[in-house]
C-alpha cells in the first residue's frame, strides 16, 4: 500500500514488488526519476507519481524510454542519484543510449530496472534482456522476490557510484507482480540541492578514439566488478547431497526450493543474484566436484552456456541438464509442475503426483466455457471510432490493409472475429511501427492503407514516421486515437494530457500542422454517426489523410468524475419498443450490453410485430457514453422522447471507488 | 504448511482489495504471504486471477495445480476457468453471478437461439472436482450491506468462515478501515459479516 511505501515508522509491510522497488529508491535518497510506462513495471511510475509531492524528488513522465534513460543518465552526470524503469521492449528503444553509457559511465548512482515478460503476458515479444548487460558491459542484478528486489536496488546505487557505471536490475513479470512482506529501513532523505555539472570530474563524450579508450577501460571495469561479485551476498550456495547440484536465479529459485521440499531432496544449490558479470570462480568451484548440474532459468540458456564454457576447464565430464539437454524449454514461463517433473526424473524419485493428467482432466471440464478476451471498456472512445470506421469501410474489407500499433487498440487483434471487417490482424509490430510499415505497404501494394496510432505512441515513436509520410506524400490514412492518456498501462499522463502548470500540454494538431498536414480532420469519436463521412472521404482520396479521433479514456474520465463528485448516468433498453434488430450489439460489442434470454414482442404503430431477443444494458457496467443510443436506428438521441429504445436510466450511479 | 487460495473473476471486480486485506492481516499476525497477480489487462473486462499463499514458509508465488485449498470465484465462468488449481474436494466459494463475455454475445448475434452459459452447467462441472461448494448471491448481500460494490468483501467474509483458514474475521475487521475509503468503511464491514454468516 502507498502509505507503507512512505511509512516512517513501520519495520515491515506487505508490499507489491514495484512498490518495494520505489521504497528502495527512496531509502537510497534518489533525487531524479523518469519513466515511460510499460507492463510489468508501470506501477513503479504510478507509485512515484503518487508520492513525488511528499518528497524532494524531480520526476518526469518521459516521452519514451530512451528519453527517460537520457534524463536519469544526465541527472547522474549532473550530480544526483537517479532511477528509471522500463519493460524489455522499452530497453530496445533506449538501447542506443544504453550502449554509449557503458562507455562514458556516469557520476552519481544511476539504476535502470528492466523487466522481461516470459509468456508475453503484455508484450509483443518474449525477449531475454540479460544479453543487453553482457553486450554493453553493464553490471546486472537479478532478484528472486520483492524482498531481494528492494535489497538489490539499494545495493545497485552503491555499485553504481563505486564503479561509475549505470547498474541494471533485471526482473520478470512474476517478480514485479508479486506481493509479500518486505522489511523496511529508515528513509533518511536529504534536501535536494542543485549540484554542479562542471565540478564533476568527468566528461561523457564517446566517439572514435575516445570510444576506443573507453572500451579498454570498460573491460577493466568489468573485471573489477566481477571480482566484487565473487563475494556478493546475492550469490550463495546451499550445501547438500547427492553430488548432482542446481544452479538457478530469479523467480525460478523459489520454484526450485518448493520442488525440493515436495520431493524431499536436499541437493546443493547455487543461487545467482549477480548475473553480469558472472562470479565465474564461484560457479567453477561449485561445479568442480559435481557429477551433474541442473540449470533452472527461464527463456534463453544464458546461465547454461556460461556454465558449459566454465565446465570445459574445471569439470569437462559434468552432466549438464537444461534447455540444450531437452529437459527445459526456452519458451514461456516456468512453474512448479515443470520443474517438479524434471527433478523427479533426474533425482529418480517415486511420486504419485501427476500434474499432467490432473491438468488434462481438469481442462476437459472446461470444454463448455466461453472464451473471455480483454475488450474495450464500457465507455471507451476506441469502440465508437472503430464502429464508425467499420461502417465507412462497409463491404470493402478486401480493399484495405490495416496497420495496428501498441496500445489499447492492439486489442482489436485479440478480438479479430468481432472486428473482422477491419482486418485487425494484418500487421502489428512495435511502438510507432504503424506509420513506417504503412508507408512500405502503400508503396508496394494496391490496398488502401489505414494506420492507427494512439496519442502516447504518437509522442513516443510516431513523429519520425509522420514526417516521413508527409515528406513523401504517402498514400496512407493515419487515424490518431487521442484519448488524452497512456491508457493501456494504467492511464498515465503523456505530453498531451492536461496536467496543469508548469507542464505544458502539447497539441497533436499543432504538431501535425507544423509538419505540413494542412487538411486535418478532428472528430469527436462519441458522435459516432457523424464520424463516418470523414472516414469515407479519406478512403476515397489519394495521398495522406490524417484524422484525429478524439475522446477521453473511459477509466481516466471516470476517475476524474469521481474526483469532481460526479456520478455516471447509465442507459437502458426499453424492451417494450425495442425492435430486436441487434444494431446496438453488432459491430459494437460493449461489455455492458448483452442479449436477453427470453423472447419478447413489440407491435409498432403500423401494426408490424417485432419478435425476438431484446438487448439489455447492465446499469452497473454502463459508463454512460451513450453511443449505443446514437447507433440505435430507433432512437433519436438529439430529440429524446418516450419512443426511443435506448435512453438514460432514471438514477445515476456512483463511480467505482477503486478507480 | 501453506494455505492456498486461488481467487479469480473479471477485471474490475476488486480482486486486488481482497489480497491487500489478507496481506495486511498476515503482516500483523506474523504470517508469511506471497501473492501473484495479473495487472495491465485487468481492467478491460478480461479474465483475472490472484494466487494467494499463506503459511510459515512460502516459496513460490504460484500455486501448483491441484493444491488450492480454496477456489474463490467472483464470477462463475471464471471459477471454472481456474479449476485446475483446486485440490480434489477443496472448498469452492462461488458468487452466483455471470458476466457474459462479449464474445458470447457476438455468437448470439449470429444465432440468437443459442443461449449464454448457465450457472447450473458450471456447477455440474465444478462438482466433478468438489462437492464443497458454497454459492453466494454476493451482489444481493452487498446491496444489503449498503454498497453494491462490496461483493468482493462479502466473498472474503465467506472465505473467513472456512475451516482451516489461517486468519480470523476479527483480524480482517481491523484492517478494512485502513484500506477502504472512509465513507465505505461501514458498508465493507457489514459486507464482511454478511459473507461470514452466509456460510
Amino acid at each position: 500500500m502507498i502509505q507503507d511505501v512512505i511509512s516512517e515508522d513501520k519495520s515491515k509491510a506487505f508490499l507489491f514488488c514495484n512498490e518495494a522497488i520505489v521504497r528502495a529508491a527512496l531509502e537510497s535518497d534518489v533525487k531524479v526519476v523518469a519513466f515511460y510506462p510499460g507492463s510489468p513495471v508501470s506501477e513503479i511510475l504510478d507509485t512515484f507519481y503518487r508520492i513525488s509531492n511528499n518528497f524532494d524528488i524531480k520526476m518526469e513522465v518521459a516521452t519514451n524510454e530512451k528519453v527517460a534513460l537520457e534524463i536519469v543518465a544526465g541527472a547522474s552526470m549532473g550530480g544526483q542519484r537517479s532511477l528509471t524503469a522500463m519493460k524489455s521492449v522499452g530497453l530496445n528503444v533506449a538501447s542506443d543510449t544504453f550502449f554509449s553509457l557503458g562507455y562514458t559511465g556516469i557520476n552519481k548512482g544511476c539504476v535502470l530496472v528492466f523487466a522481461d515478460d516470459p509468456f508475453c503476458h503484455s508484450s509483443q515479444s518474449e525477449e531475454d534482456g540479460r544479453f543487453f548487460a553482457s553486450n554493453a558491459y553493464i553490471p546486472m542484478l537479478e532478484p528472486s522476490d520483492p524482498v531481494e528486489a528492494k535489497e538489490m536496488v539499494k545495493h545497485a546505487f552503491e555499485i553504481s557510484e563505486k564503479f561509475k557505471t549505470i547498474v541494471l536490475i533485471r526482473t520478470t513479470t512474476r517478480i514485479n507482480h508479486q506481493s509479500t512482506i518486505v522489511p523496511l529501513d529508515p528513509l533518511n532523505r536529504t534536501v535536494f540541492e542543485s549540484t554542479s555539472f562542471r565540478e564533476g570530474e568527468k566528461k561523457y563524450s564517446t566517439v572514435g578514439s575516445k570510444a576506443r579508450e573507453y572500451k579498454l577501460m570498460m573491460l577493466q571495469r568489468r573485471d573489477k566488478i566481477k571480482d566484487e561479485f565473487e563475494k556478493s551476498q546475492f550469490n550463495f550456495v546451499i550445501e547438500g547431497y547427492p553430488n548432482f547440484g542446481i544452479i538457478t536465479s530469479g523467480v525460478s529459485y523459489n520454484y526450485v526450493l518448493e520442488v525440493c521440499d515436495k520431493l524431499d531432496i536436499r541437493p546443493p544449490i547455487l543461487k545467482l543474484g549477480t548475473t553480469y558479470p558472472l562470479p565465474e570462480n564461484l560457479i567453477s568451484n561449485f561445479i568442480k566436484k559435481l557429477k551433474g548440474v541442473i540449470i533452472v532459468e527461464e527463456l534463453s540458456p544464458y546461465l547454461e552456456l556460461n556454465v558449459k564454457a566454465l565446465a570445459k576447464d574445471t569439470n569437462p565430464d559434468i552432466i549438464i541438464i537444461g534447455k540444450e539437454s531437452g529437459h527445459f524449454s526456452e519458451a514461456f514461463e516456468y512453474n512448479i509442475p515443470i520443474i517438479f517433473n524434471v527433478f523427479r526424473e533426474i533425482y529418480n524419485i517415486k511420486s504419485d503426483t501427476d500434474y499432467r493428467t490432473l491438468l488434462e482432466n481438469r481442462n476437459k471440464l472446461k470444454s463448455i466455457l466461453p472464451i473471455r478476451i480483454p475488450v474495450f471498456c464500457p465507455g471507451c472512445p476506441h469502440r465508437a471510432t472503430f464502429w464508425a470506421l467499420n461502417r465507412a469501410i462497409g463491404g470493402k474489407s478486401n480493399e484495405i490493409a490495416f496497420m495496428n500499433d501498441i496500445g489499447c487498440y492492439s486489442m482489436l487483434l485479440l478480438n479479430n472475429d468481432i472486428y473482422s471487417k477491419l482486418n485487425p490482424d494484418d500487421l502489428l509490430l512495435s511502438m510507432g511501427a504503424t506509420l513506417g510499415t504503412g508507408s512500405g505497404v502503400s508503396l508496394a501494394s494496391k490496398e488502401k492503407v489505414i494506420s492507427v496510432i494512439g496519442d502516447s505512441t504518437f509522442f513516443h515513436a510516431g513523429l519520425p514516421g509522420m514526417v516521413n509520410i508527409c515528406h513523401n506524400n504517402e498514400d496512407v490514412i493515419v487515424i490518431v486515437l487521442d484519448n488524452s492518456v497512456t491508457a493501456m498501462t494504467g492511464q498515465q499522463t503523456n505530453p498531451g494530457t492536461p496536467v496543469g502548470d508548469p507542464k505544458k500540454k502539447i497539441h497533436i494538431e499543432n504538431i501535425l500542422k507544423g509538419i505540413g498536414f494542412e487538411d486535418l480532420t478532428i472528430n469527436d469519436c462519441f458522435d459516432a454517426r457523424n464520424c463516418i463521412p470523414s472516414f469515407k472521404k479519406a478512403l476515397g482520396e489519394k495521398g495522406p489523410s490524417v484524422i484525429i479521433s478524439r475522446g477521453p479514456c473511459a477509466l481516466w474520465n471516470d476517475r476524474n468524475k469521481r474526483r469532481r463528485g460526479e456520478k455516471i448516468q447509465p442507459y437502458y433498453v426499453d424492451r417494450d419498443v425495442c425492435r430486436k434488430c441487434h444494431t446496438c450489439m453488432r459491430d459494437f460489442y460493449c461489455p455492458a450490453i448483452s442479449m436477453e434470454e427470453t423472447m419478447t414482442e413489440f407491435t409498432d404503430e403500423n401494426d408490424k410485430t417485432w419478435k425476438g431477443f431484446s438487448s439489455h444494458v447492465s446499469p452497473e457496467l454502463c459508463d454512460g457514453c451513450g453511443v449505443c443510443s446514437i447507433i440505435c436506428p430507433y432512437t433519436n438521441h438529439e430529440e429524446r422522447s418516450a419512443k426511443d429504445v435506448i435512453k438514460p436510466y432514471k438514477t445515476p450511479r456512483e463511480v467505482r471507488h477503486d478507480l | 504448511m501453506t494455505y492456498n487460495i486461488m481467487t479469480c473473476g473479471v477485471g474490475g471486480q476488486g480482486l486486488m482489495l481482497v489480497s491487500n486485506i489478507l496481506g495486511q492481516a498476515c503482516a500483523e499476525q506474523g504470517l508469511e504471504i506471497r501473492t501473484a497477480e495479473v495487472h495491465g489487462l485487468a481492467q478491460r473486462s478480461g479474465s483475472i486471477y490472484t494466487h494467494i499463499r499463506i503459511g510459515d514458509k512460502v516459496y513460490s508465488p504460484l500455486i501448483p495445480y491441484g493444491e488450492a485449498d480454496v477456489l474463490l470465484g467472483m464470477e462463475a465462468i471464471e471459477a471454472l476457468r481456474y479449476i485446475e488449481f483446486l485440490k480434489p474436494d477443496g472448498n469452492i466459494i462461488l458468487n452466483n453471478y455471470l458476466w457474459y463475455p462479449v464474445q458470447s454475445t457476438f455468437e448470439r448475434v449470429k444465432n440468437p437461439e443459442i443461449s449464454y452459459i448457465s450457472i447450473e452447467k458450471i456447477l455440474e462441472q465444478l462438482e466433478k472436482v468438489s462437492k464443497n461448494i458454497h454459492m453466494i448471491d454476493a451482489l444481493d448481500l452487498a446491496h444489503q450491506a449498503g454498497n453494491p460494490l462490496t461483493s468482493n468483501v462479502v466473498l472474503l467474509g465467506a472465505l473467513t468462515n472456512i475451516d482451516g483458514f489461517p486468519l480470523k474475521i476479527e483480524q480482517l475487521k481491523e484492517i478494512i478501515p485502513r484500506i477502504v475509503p472512509e465513507k465505505a468503511i461501514d458498508a465493507n464491514l457489514k459486507a464482511l459479516l454478511l459473507g461470514f454468516e452466509s456460510k
